[in-house]
């Protein structure tokens, strides 16, 4: 029995680690969880890039304080407005309490997206330039963007896409050091003043 | 002989689904997964092993199952090389292949226990497939979710009509080879 | 490996015989201990004691899982121990039944006691999740892993019951009587034991792997609060299983009137076309009825509430019929001597009879909209449970422990009797009394125009327990002489 019972026990141990492995401690069972899990643990450093706003400057992506990043295309009909609406929120929360951090929606459909379509978009969900504004990277940069903040975007066969939304947060040493649900307005400041 | 061409062909046909697996997680999960079980089993059925492993290849079987029962391991074995590898190494020779060597040892409790198991976690991700609020994997579109949840709900039926409709008229292998393994797990 | 020669009626299953009585010694404990809570709970109700309202909800989750868990546990051990006279049952087997059991509530205990989880038996998504800072997640997920290892304690169980009987009467659909009723021959036709088994194997474990399904989906909640579940998803699924198990208690318990009472009346409880189309009715309609739960839920396809409402009378009816009057004629005229067993095992039959009556009642839906969160429901099955399966546990357990040289009742037996009926009834009759005047159930403090029946409660709920508190002592005492 005993014969029996330690390869059996080995194994058994084994394999929770692995499945511990794998679901980063029990805290992660999908990509998106996991993104979250990983970014918080080993932040990622982030190319800088430049972004055209939606006024028609050009803005370095990341600088000496954190920045809030979501990715979104103006002409989605359904998430990207929901989240619209949760990032004027999360301005609103964020500046009652004292806190002011460049914000960016990313437009990851850049050749479609043009200046008035990014404006109307901003227009729509409040953004005034400042804190908050409305940009898209040039197309050549927007694989390595994708890439670095694993976002996930496939054609919905509607001639729209589906992607994985998120509150990204770049720290004050241009890294990738977090990603929060759209209304986890509370951990994203928590997280924002850690990271000043 | 048949058995190894038979290996071959499942993996085979594992393979050509390949192209189709981006844009279908039926096909991924519901077809081009059992294929590649059934390649590692097919390959192993028949084989002796020593009864002392008999225990660490069943959880080596079922660890390797949840481990691709996860979301993240199906969106990982689309994005990532090193995951897209491992899934044609580990289903066969981590899933399949230890299945097959150790069923045979395998006391009719603890058999019928892993088939309830396993009915009951495909009806789990049937539940979870077809109404999670959120997109479970990135690499699919909603709709589709929901079809594979269906699948899942299809798959236990389907399993559930072929183990129990023998049990129902009494004629399971399980009895006739009770008396030669009188042991089992948690007898 | 039990001795016992496969179908021969009259050997009984010695080697299972003292790990049985344990069980039922472990039961009568728990039983006791939950009977306490309850009337800690009425008491508090009732302004007799001081309860803080969090630890009334505490109670009430304990007292739900507790008794749901020593009916299902004292059932699985009459089942096991009479069907044991006809199969070649393992005794490894019921030790790990009984192992995970225990494990189950160990772990159920210390969710809701050290872990502070008050959510109910039911743990009805979202309620684990949203405590409002009462427990942490950890504690549901807790609660929901002891639900996990008496699932598969059970699973165990019935598998090992399903492979013998399957064996030893040509599959399932022999067990079940169903080759018999459907034209077959009455060769080789299984005793009204096997029928019952076969019968519960079926439905619950169905119920088993439905309620497996939906545990893991609540634990992936309360890890990944994201995963939401559709709520009427999830109490469909937890009511079916619920439904199933809470059923399969007194099913199985009832296989002990099937096999002692013969042993009174000296005549043998056939299987009759009619018996086992009736027990076909409970496999079949247990499953579907539990949409009486939800006639609330206004979400509901239409469809499914009628199935609820007829599928009430259609699911109990039959064998509850069959049974009471079966048990009846069995009775008339046989000259039976009433001891304390066979007293309390009639007196289960006819709880279980009566306790159905205001079930259909409240399965009906115009009623259900007014009466389903008032008292009337507790007072439904608290009859069914406290006059009808406890008492059948207490009358096996008086059996086991029976002196065979006395055939009548002493004074003892009969005041016991008497006042575990009459507390028991006056008990049962006060939550019936409040649900028609719409007194809300689950509420931990009530009004003071409650109160009343609330204290009137209180005062037989401590008859029956101290009915209760001889019957177990007795029991224990009756074990301790037996065994040298």
């Amino acid at each position: 029995m005993i014969r029996h019972l330690i390869p059996t026990s080995v194994a058994v141990c084994l394999g929770v680690a692995a499945l511990w492995q794998a679901t980063d401690g029990l805290r992660a069972i999908t990509a998106e969880g996991a993104r979250r899990v990983q970014v918080a643990d080993n932040p990622q450093p982030v190319s800088q890039v430049m972004l055209e706003t939606m006024q028609g400057d050009w803005r370095a992506l990341h600088g000496p304080s954190p920045t809030l990043v979501e990715f979104i295309y103006t002409t989605c009909p359904t998430i990207c407005q929901a989240s619209g609406g949760d990032f004027a929120e999360l301005r609103d929360h964020l500046s009652q309490a004292g806190l002011s951090v460049p914000m960016y929606s990313i437009s990851f459909d850049p050749e479609v997206d043009d200046l008035s379509a990014l404006q109307s978009y901003g227009e729509l969900h409040t953004a005034t330039g400042a804190p908050w504004t409305i940009a898209r990277p040039v197309p050549a940069d927007l694989p390595q963007l994708l890439k670095t903040f694993q976002v996930t975007v496939i054609p919905d066969g509607w001639g729209g896409y589906e992607h994985n939304i998120a509150v990204l947060l770049i720290d004050a040493q241009g890294r990738f050091a977090g990603a929060f649900d759209t209304r986890a307005f509370d951990d994203i400041r928590d997280a924002v003043e850690a990271a000043l | 002989m048949i058995r190894l061409a038979s290996a071959a062909a499942a993996f085979l046909a594992a393979c050509l689904a390949q192209p189709w697996v981006a844009g279908d997680p039926v096909v991924h999960v519901l077809v081009q997964f059992p294929l590649l079980a059934a390649a590692g089993y097919l390959l192993a059925i028949g084989q002796r092993v020593p009864p002392s492993l008999t225990g660490p290849l069943l959880v080596v079987a079922l660890t390797t199952a949840a481990i691709w029962m996860l979301p993240r391991s199906v969106d990982a074995a689309l994005a990532d090389t090193g995951w897209h590898l491992a899934k044609f190494v580990t289903l066969p020779l981590g899933f399949g292949a230890p299945l097959a060597l150790c069923w045979p040892t395998i006391g009719p409790i603890l058999r019928g226990f892993l088939k309830a198991q396993s009915v009951s976690m495909l009806l789990f991700l049937g539940f979870l497939y077809t109404h999670a609020p959120v997109r479970i994997c990135n690499s699919y579109l909603v709709d589709d979710q929901v079809r594979l949840g269906l699948g899942f709900v299809w798959a236990a039926l389907a399993l559930t009509a072929i183990w129990m409709i023998p049990v129902l008229f009494g004629r399971m292998p399980e009895i006739a080879k009770e008396e030669r393994y009188e042991f089992s797990r948690h007898g | 490996m039990t001795t016992a020669s496969i179908g021969n009626e009259t050997a009984i299953a010695s080697t299972q015989a003292p790990v049985v009585k344990l069980t039922m010694l472990l039961s009568g404990v728990v039983f006791l201990l939950m009977m306490v809570f309850g009337l800690i709970m009425r008491a508090a109700q009732g302004g007799l004691i001081e309860l803080d309202p969090e630890f009334f909800y505490l109670l009430l989750t304990a007292h739900g899982a507790g008794m749901v868990g020593s009916a299902a546990l004292s059932g699985a051990a009459i089942l096991w121990y009479f069907s044991a006279r006809y199969l070649d049952l393992r005794g490894g087997i019921y030790l790990g039944f009984l192992g995970l059991f225990l494990l189950g509530v160990v772990l159920i205990l210390g969710s809701i006691f050290v872990g502070g989880y008050g959510g109910a038996w039911t743990f009805l998504f979202p309620l684990p999740a949203l405590s409002g800072g009462l427990w942490e997640a950890g504690a549901a997920v807790a609660f929901c892993l002891g639900y996990v290892a008496i699932g598969v304690g059970f699973l165990l169980y019935y598998l090992e019951l399903g492979l013998k009987i399957s064996a030893r009467y040509r599959g399932l659909l022999g067990g079940l009587g169903w080759r018999y009723l459907f034209g077959g021959s009455d060769a080789d036709l299984p005793p009204p034991t096997i029928i019952a088994a076969s019968s519960v194997l079926v439905f619950n474990t169905i119920g088993i792997v439905f309620g497996a399904a939906v545990l893991a989906a609540s634990i992936v909640n309360l890890l990944f609060p994201s995963f939401a579940v559709d709520p009427l998803l999830a109490k469909n699924a937890i009511y079916f299983f619920g439904h199933v198990f809470i059923n399969a208690t007194i099913y199985m318990a009832i296989t002990a009137v099937y096999e002692i009472l013969p042993t009174y009346t000296g005549r043998p409880w056939k299987t009759t076309r009619v018996f086992v189309g009736a027990w076909a009715a409970v496999v079949i309609f247990v499953q579907a009825v539990y949409f009486h739960h939800l006639l609330q839920d206004v979400n509901m396809p239409a469809w499914t509430l009628a199935v609820g409402q007829i599928v009430s009378y259609a699911s109990g009816i039959p064998l509850i019929g069959v049974t009471v009057f079966s048990l009846a004629v069995y009775i008339k005229g046989s000259g039976l001597k009433w001891d304390l067993p066979v007293s309390l095992l009639t007196l289960g039959v006819i709880g279980w009879g009566v306790g159905v009556i205001p079930a259909i009642v409240d399965g009906m839906v115009a009623v259900n909209k007014l009466m389903h969160n008032t008292q009337w429901v507790p007072g439904h099955f608290h009859t069914y449970l406290l006059l009808g399966e406890v008492a059948m546990a207490f009358g096996f357990a008086a059996w086991l422990v029976r002196d065979a040289a006395r055939q009548t009742m002493s004074g003892l037996d009969k005041l016991v009797f008497r006042a575990y009926v009459l507390g028991g009834a006056g008990f049962t009759l006060i939550f019936l009394w409040s649900g028609a005047s719409s007194i809300p159930r689950r509420w931990a403090v009530h009004y003071e125009d409650w109160q009343f029946q609330s204290q009137l409660a209180s005062v037989f709920a401590l008859v029956v327990i101290l009915a209760t508190t001889v019957l177990v002592l007795r029991y224990a005492i009756g074990l301790l002489r037996r065994s040298p």
